[in-house]
């Protein structure tokens, strides 16, 4: 059974429409990430499941219930906030009591509730402290600790990265899933960085214009994207672009990019006529110097990005693309080099020009 | 263009009531003509504070600033050829985002037909032609920031200082636009400064980086150097990302072999011919070292370390794998797509060249793949 589902959710304030008609579900212990840029209504959906707010209509199913009528301390549902929202007159361990007391445990239970997840968040050392005197990764531990203090059913966190630094960032991305996956919680995550969503979620919830536009795993959503922007939403540097048309010569078929034709794969062969938004992520532009076929290309810059190195490059026809190699690859080219680039098909896509809507064969 | 030459400059800040802030110390620098460089740390580090100081809103506690040889630390702003985009954009509220990108050409008289090609020019550069017309108040954080950095460059200029330039970039534009500023500053030979605390973004623009941290001036040299020759832990662990791996490790170094102890009865043992006799004497003087490996550069599948995976994680165009190796995570990148199943067994393996061995004590380098540093 679902531990949680939302069936036909909306929001409204006033004319203003946050979300229309929302359906999800997850199974007990899934990890789902909502995604979405920042005024996509991530955070007041979080808000109507743990019931702090109502929705304007739809459901919302807990172990298959109703909630509707179940106040927020009955739901059985444990919230971290991007801010941490620490009480700031009570030292760290108050803090995380406070879930405990609330469900009016004894004093000696709510201090082995409080030991345990201290212990599992690694924050044993600074419970004594007061907010104020503890650093931003040790709040937002102490925030993650208060929300799973009570063991609730529901985790819902709301971009609990988002104020900490990128190294710190990086070590919570790495430690966060299997410590998820050791509450035994059924987890909703918010986050507008799409590696947090990649690298923690069972499946990602992509919210856009009031709705979902794909729920799927990380593969699906990177691989085969729903729409053309939630590819775009997708990977660093974002998924290369260009508006053209199928063309089909006998078993030929090709786009038109700045200009020049360009062959694609023949199982496109389907699409002939079809005007379209050509994409090929960076990482899937293969790039040769010398004797070799391909789109003729300048590279107009060469900005080294992390473990990667991201070419600027420009068509013959003036189309502007990236090319992402890893840093180690031998022979990355000069700027002012011309290269040969083609496309790796299975970071290849095509999507209907005027609906965004990812097209096959 | 114009080479700038910052010597032994000092900055103190003395607050009422407050011991004095040395935000600055003694810092040399040379940015050649043409030069792009960047100012890295994190706050606190005095990388304002010198930018500041640079650009004349800020006076020079002692030191001198020259631009193409004059100095020009007691000149006002405005008379030092310095072009400048804030961190917090400083638009004027009531002109338009072409208007500002245009004010300083037309204040240097510039004709209007060649001020309005200039600024359309900039504008379809940073992708903000839609919004010319518009106000500050009625356009993005990102578009804001794009049209202070476009006013700061459309401006011919000795010298250029870009304030944290790129932060609030929608992420979706943020490295197509790092590449054509870059090409932009290469082909108009402009000498830029970059302030940032983001190593990404010094690392894709930056000719040099000064990395900087407790107003000190901890390394200057190219991306690739800071890769492969870092000066010290601190530079070796803020530059990267995933950051550098750090071992703590005993070593024994005899004329056979060279072995490093990591914990949890991990040896990375080498031919001692993988190191040069001198270093190996400089190896018997350091039996505890910091040994300190890049993600790439630790190699998955195979070799003498061995630990249990905590996380693997694909992100679409890399992999990232943590290990626990004797009770100390190590991470290793890959660029395809790697399957490991948290609590699984897995062998890594590094080689001599991709070992960065640093004192525990001071932090100071001592070799960079098998060379003294």
């Amino acid at each position: 059974m679902n531990q949680l589902a939302l069936k036909s959710l909306s929001k409204s304030y006033g004319a203003f429409k946050v979300f229309d008609g929302l359906d999800l579900s997850a199974d007990a212990g899934e990890i789902v990430v909502i995604f979405g840029g920042s005024g996509t209504g991530k955070t007041i959906l979080l808000r109507l499941i743990a019931g702090v707010e109502e929705p304007t209509s739809g459901l919302i199913e807990l172990d298959g219930m109703d909630v509707a009528d179940v106040a927020p301390e009955h739901r059985n549902v444990g919230m971290a906030f991007q801010n941490f929202a620490l009480f700031p007159h009570m030292s760290a361990m108050e803090n995380i009591a406070t879930p405990l007391q609330a469900r009016g445990k004894a004093a000696a239970a709510v201090q082995a509730g409080v030991a345990k997840v201290a212990k599992l968040l690694k924050i044993d050392h600074v419970l004594g402290h007061a907010p104020r005197e503890l650093s931003n990764g040790q709040k937002q531990r102490t925030a993650l600790a208060r929300a799973l203090a009570a063991e609730p059913r529901i985790l819902l966190l709301d971009d609990p990265l988002r104020n900490v630094d990128a190294k710190l960032r990086f070590e919570m991305r790495l430690e966060l899933p299997r410590l998820l996956r050791q509450t035994g919680a059924t987890v909703l995550y918010v986050t507008q960085d799409y590696k947090e969503a990649m690298a923690l979620a069972d499946r990602i919830a992509v919210l856009a214009g009031g709705k979902f536009v794909q729920v799927a795993t990380p593969e699906d959503i990177y691989m085969r994207p729903a729409t053309l922007s939630v590819a775009r939403l997708f990977g660093d540097p974002a998924i290369n672009t260009a508006e053209t048309k199928v063309e089909a010569n006998g078993s030929a078929v090709h786009v038109t990019l700045g200009g020049v034709k360009v062959a694609i794969s023949s199982t496109h062969g389907g699409l002939a006529g079809r005007a379209v938004t050509f994409a090929v992520r960076p990482e899937a532009v293969m790039i040769q110097t010398g004797k070799a076929t391909g789109l003729a290309a300048t590279v107009m810059a060469v900005t080294p990005f992390n473990e990667r190195t991201v070419l600027l490059l420009q068509s013959e026809g003036g189309w502007e693309f990236l090319a992402s190699l890893p840093s180690s690859s031998p022979d990355i080219p000069e700027p002012g080099t011309t290269v040969m680039a083609s496309f790796d098909p299975p970071g290849t896509h095509l999507f209907d020009l005027n609906t965004g809507v990812r097209l096959h064969g | 263009m114009a080479e700038l030459v910052i010597s032994k400059l000092d900055k103190i800040y003395r607050p009422s009531r407050k011991a004095p802030v040395h935000a600055v110390q003694a810092l040399d620098l040379t940015v050649k003509s043409g030069e792009i460089v960047a100012l890295l740390g994190s706050s606190g580090c005095g990388k304002t504070s010198t930018l500041r100081m640079i650009a004349g809103f800020e006076d020079v506690s002692a030191g001198s600033i020259t631009i193409a040889g004059k100095p020009v630390h007691d000149l006002a702003p405005s008379a030092r050829g310095v072009a400048m985009a804030f961190e917090a954009y400083s638009l004027y509220p009531p002109l338009t985002i072409g208007e500002n990108m245009a004010f300083a050409l037309k204040a240097a008289k510039l004709g209007s037909a060649e001020t309005d090609a200039k600024v359309k020019a900039m504008a379809e550069m940073l992708e903000i032609s839609a919004i010319l017309n518009k106000y500050p108040v009625s356009v993005s954080g990102g578009q804001q920031q794009r049209a202070s950095l476009g006013r700061a460059l459309v401006r011919k200029a000795d010298l250029y200082l870009l304030d944290e330039p790129m932060g609030q970039l929608e992420p979706q534009l943020r490295a197509i636009l790092r590449g054509r500023i870059k090409h932009y500053l290469r082909e108009h030979q402009c000498t830029t400064i970059l302030v940032t605390h983001d190593q990404t973004e010094a690392n894709a623009l930056a000719d040099r980086i000064a990395v900087k941290e407790g107003g000190l001036l901890q390394q200057y040299a190219t991306p690739a150097e800071l890769k492969a020759r870092p000066a010290n832990l601190f530079t070796g662990t803020f530059v990267g990302e995933p950051p550098m791996n750090v071992f703590d490790a005993d070593v024994k170094a005899d004329g056979k072999q060279v072995s490093f102890t990591i914990g949890g009865g991990n040896v990375l043992s080498y031919p001692a011919s993988e190191f040069p006799a001198g270093l190996r004497g400089i190896l018997a003087r350091h039996p505890k070292l910091a040994i300190g490996i890049r993600p790439h550069a630790l190699h998955l599948g195979d070799g003498p370390l061995k630990g249990r995976v905590t996380a693997c994680q694909w992100l679409g165009d890399q992999t990232h794998v943590a290990v626990d190796v004797g009770g100390r995570t190590a991470v290793s990148v890959a660029h395809d797509r790697v399957t490991a199943s948290a609590g699984s067994e897995m062998a890594l393996s590094v080689a001599a060249s991709d070992l960065h061995l640093f004192d525990p004590a001071t932090g100071k380098a001592i070799a960079h793949g098998g060379e003294p540093a």
